[in-house]
C-alpha cells in the first residue's frame, strides 16, 4: 500500500445550516495524479479550502504526512508543502511573471526584511537561487518568453499556466490544481494533461479539481467524486465511470426509475 | 488631454534610464543631488529668484514643510504606497519622535544625535502597539483605527504635564554641530542638509526592499492579501513591518522637526497634517517614490510660494489639487509598470 500524503478523516464543515462538508473520508496517496470531480456545488473547492487552511473545519481531521493541519496558518500550510492554483485566476496582476513567482519562492527564504536591508551573502544567494528556480519554472510552463510582462497584460492561457508555475515556486509536495483546464480549447487541453503528469514525474503530488471528463479519466491515476459534500466514489477511473451513483449525480435519476 | 493622461514620465525615465552604462547612472545621480543640495542658494541667484517664497525665507521653507513632507511622505508610502493599508494618522509618529527629542533634551539634557535613535525606537515601537490590533482588520475599518490612533496620540500630549499639555515644550536646543555642520537659525540650509541626507537614507532603504522579499511580500499583500497568505507570505508580519518602517521614517523626521523649530505644541500634530501628507502621496503616484517626491514637494512648497494671496490661497490650492487628480487620477509619476518595451511591441 501506498504512503498517503493527505488524509482526510470524518471531515465537516458547517456554514451556518450549510453542511458544505459531510464526513468526508479521503486521502491522496503520494506519486499519484488524483481528481476530485462531482456535480456543480457539491464541495470540491471547499475542500480545497479546509486543506490549505482558508476556512477551519467544523469537526474531523485533516493530515498531511500524518501531521494535524489543525489551526495551521495559510502561510503555515504552503509552508509545510501544499501549494493550490484558483478557480477564477488570482495572479498578482501588477507584478511581472517572474515577480509572481519569485514571491512564492519567498516561503522558504531564510533571510527576510533585516537581511534584506544589509544584502548579507546569504540574502544575496537565496535572491540569486530564486531568480534562476523561477526562470526554470516558467520555462517548464512554456511561458518564459512571459517573465517580464506583468501578469494581467498575459493571454488567459499563460495566466493559468504562470498560476501552476507561481504554485510550484512554493516547491510543494502536493498541488492542489482548481480547473486548470477551465476555458481551454482541446489541443491545450492536450497540452496541460502532459504537463501534469510531467509534473507527477517530477516526483510532485498531484490532486486537481475538473469537469473535463477526458481529460480526467486520461491522466488519473483515482478519481473521487463528491455530491452534495459527500463523498460517493473513490476509485481507479474505469470503475467510477460505471458507477450507477456517479452516473445518477452528474445525470440524475431516470424518471420511470421511481 | 488624453495625451496628457496616457503619457507615462515614469516609463520614459525607466527607458533613458536603462540606456544608460553604470558611470553615466552615477553622475546623473550625483549631479542631482549637488543641485538639490544648493537649492537654499536659488533665491540669491538671478534666473532662480522667482522660487523664493514670501514670508517664511525659502532656505526655512526647503526644511519646513517641503523637505519634513518629503520624508513623511516617503514613510507613509511604504505603508499605504506599497503595502496598500490605509492610514490615516500618520502623524502621530512624527509627534512621538517630536516629543521624545523635545523632553529627552530639555529634561534630561540629551542631544539630537542621542535622541534620534530613542525618538525612531519609540516610534517604532508604537507602530508595533498600534499595528498588531489593527492589522487583523482590513480597509475602512483599519483606516478609522489609524485615525483614532493619531488623536489619541495628540489628545495625551494634550493633556499630559510632561508634555507640556497646550502649550507643548519649548526652548528645546538645536542639534549640536557635526562634520563642521553648525545648526542653528543662521544657517537652515544645514538642517536642510541634513533632511537630505535622511531623504536618501529612505530612498535606499526603501529601493532595497523593493526589489526584495519584503518588497514582493508588500506588493502581494496590496494586490490580493488571501493569495499572498496562500502563496506562504507571513501577512501579519509583513503588514507589520511595513508599519514599522514607516512609523520609523516618521520618527526621524519628528526629531529633526523638533530641534530645528525649538517649539512644538499639540496642535502641530492635527489630523489635518496626516490627511495633507496622504494627499502627497496620492498626489505624486502611490507605490512610486520619485511620484511621492515630487507630489510633496509641489503640496509643500505651492502654498507657501502663494502666500501673498492671502484669503484665496487655500483655494486654489483646492483647485490645483482637484484639476491635477481628474487629469492624471494615478498620480503625477504613477506605479511602476515595469514592463520592457520591447516586448510590449510584440503583443
Amino acid at each position: 500500500m501506498s504512503e498517503k500524503l493527505l488524509e482526510l478523516k470524518g471531515t465537516t464543515i458547517k456554514f451556518g445550516g450549510i453542511t458544505a462538508l459531510n464526513e468526508v473520508n479521503f486521502h491522496v496517496n503520494k506519486g499519484e495524479i488524483c481528481a476530485l470531480i462531482g456535480p456543480n456545488g457539491a464541495g470540491k473547492t471547499t475542500v480545497f479550502n479546509v486543506v490549505t487552511g482558508v476556512y477551519p473545519i467544523t469537526s474531523g481531521e485533516i493530515l498531511f504526512k500524518g501531521e494535524n493541519l489543525a489551526g495551521k496558518k495559510r502561510h503555515q500550510v504552503t509552508k509545510m508543502g501544499i501549494a493550490r492554483t484558483f478557480q477564477n485566476v488570482r495572479l498578482f496582476g501588477d507584478m511581472t511573471a517572474l515577480e509572481n513567482v519569485l514571491t512564492a519562492t519567498d516561503v522558504h527564504k531564510k533571510t527576510g526584511l533585516v537581511r534584506s536591508l544589509f544584502g548579507t551573502p546569504l540574502n544575496r544567494r537565496e535572491e540569486k537561487e530564486s531568480r534562476q528556480r523561477a526562470r526554470e519554472l516558467l520555462d517548464f510552463m512554456g511561458i518564459g518568453h512571459r517573465s517580464d510582462q506583468l501578469a494581467k497584460n498575459l493571454p488567459y492561457g499563460d495566466q493559468r499556466r504562470l498560476e501552476i508555475a507561481r504554485a510550484l515556486g512554493t516547491e510543494p509536495q502536493l498541488i492542489l490544481l482548481d480547473e486548470p483546464a477551465a476555458g481551454f480549447n482541446p489541443a491545450e487541453k492536450v497540452a496541460l494533461a502532459e504537463t501534469i503528469k510531467k509534473i507527477r514525474d517530477k516526483g510532485y503530488t498531484v490532486l486537481l479539481i475538473e469537469h473535463d471528463m477526458s481529460l480526467i479519466m486520461g491522466i488519473s491515476d483515482r478519481v473521487a467524486v463528491l455530491d452534495f459534500g459527500q463523498k460517493i466514489a473513490d476509485d481507479v477511473p474505469s470503475v467510477v465511470q460505471n458507477d450507477p451513483r456517479v452516473i445518477e449525480a452528474y445525470l440524475g435519476v431516470p424518471a420511470d426509475a421511481s | 488631454m488624453s495625451a496628457l493622461k496616457n503619457f507615462n514620465l515614469r516609463d520614459k525615465g525607466a527607458e533613458i534610464w536603462g540606456g544608460w552604462s553604470r558611470p553615466v547612472r552615477t553622475a546623473f545621480v550625483i549631479a542631482v543631488v549637488v543641485i538639490i543640495g544648493l537649492l537654499p542658494f536659488a533665491p540669491s541667484w538671478g534666473p532662480t529668484s522667482f522660487l523664493n517664497t514670501p514670508i517664511t525665507s525659502f532656505e526655512n521653507v526647503l526644511v519646513y514643510p517641503v523637505g519634513m513632507f518629503v520624508l513623511m511622505a516617503l514613510g507613509l508610502n511604504i505603508v499605504v504606497g506599497k503595502s496598500g493599508l490605509l492610514d490615516l494618522g500618520y502623524i502621530a509618529f512624527f509627534a512621538i519622535g517630536a516629543y521624545t527629542q523635545a523632553i529627552l533634551s530639555t529634561l534630561y539634557g540629551w542631544n539630537t544625535w542621542q535622541a534620534l535613535p530613542v525618538g525612531i525606537g519609540l516610534a517604532m515601537i508604537s507602530g508595533v502597539m498600534l499595528g498588531l490590533p489593527a492589522l487583523r482588520v482590513r480597509g475602512d475599518y483599519l483606516a478609522i483605527i489609524t485615525l483614532g490612533f493619531g488623536e489619541i496620540v495628540r489628545i495625551v500630549a494634550l493633556n499630559l504635564s510632561v508634555t507640556g499639555g497646550p502649550n507643548g515644550i519649548a526652548g528645546i536646543p538645536n542639534p549640536p554641530t557635526i562634520f563642521g555642520f553648525e545648526f542653528n537659525l543662521m544657517y537652515p540650509e544645514h538642517f536642510f542638509w541634513l533632511v537630505l541626507a535622511l531623504v536618501l537614507l529612505t530612498i535606499w532603504m526603501i529601493r532595497r526592499f523593493t526589489v526584495r522579499r519584503p518588497g514582493r511580500a508588500w506588493e502581494a499583500i496590496r494586490q490580493d492579501e488571501d493569495v499572498a497568505a496562500l502563496m506562504g507570505v507571513h501577512t501579519l508580519v509583513y503588514k507589520l513591518w511595513s508599519f514599522v518602517i514607516g512609523a520609523a521614517v516618521g520618527g526621524a523626521a519628528g526629531v529633526i522637526y523638533a530641534s530645528k523649530v525649538m517649539v512644538i505644541s499639540p496642535d502641530m500634530f492635527k489630523f489635518e497634517v496626516s490627511i495633507l501628507i496622504l494627499a502627497c502621496v496620492v498626489f505624486g503616484g502611490m507605490g512610486n517614490i520619485w511620484g511621492v517626491i515630487l507630489g510633496a514637494s509641489i503640496l509643500a512648497y505651492l502654498p507657501e510660494r502663494i502666500r501673498f494671496i492671502a484669503d484665496e490661497r487655500q483655494i486654489i490650492f483646492g483647485l490645483v489639487l482637484i484639476i491635477m487628480m481628474n487629469l492624471r487620477p494615478d498620480g503625477l509619476l504613477p506605479r511602476k509598470k515595469r514592463e520592457k518595451i520591447e516586448e510590449k511591441r510584440t503583443m
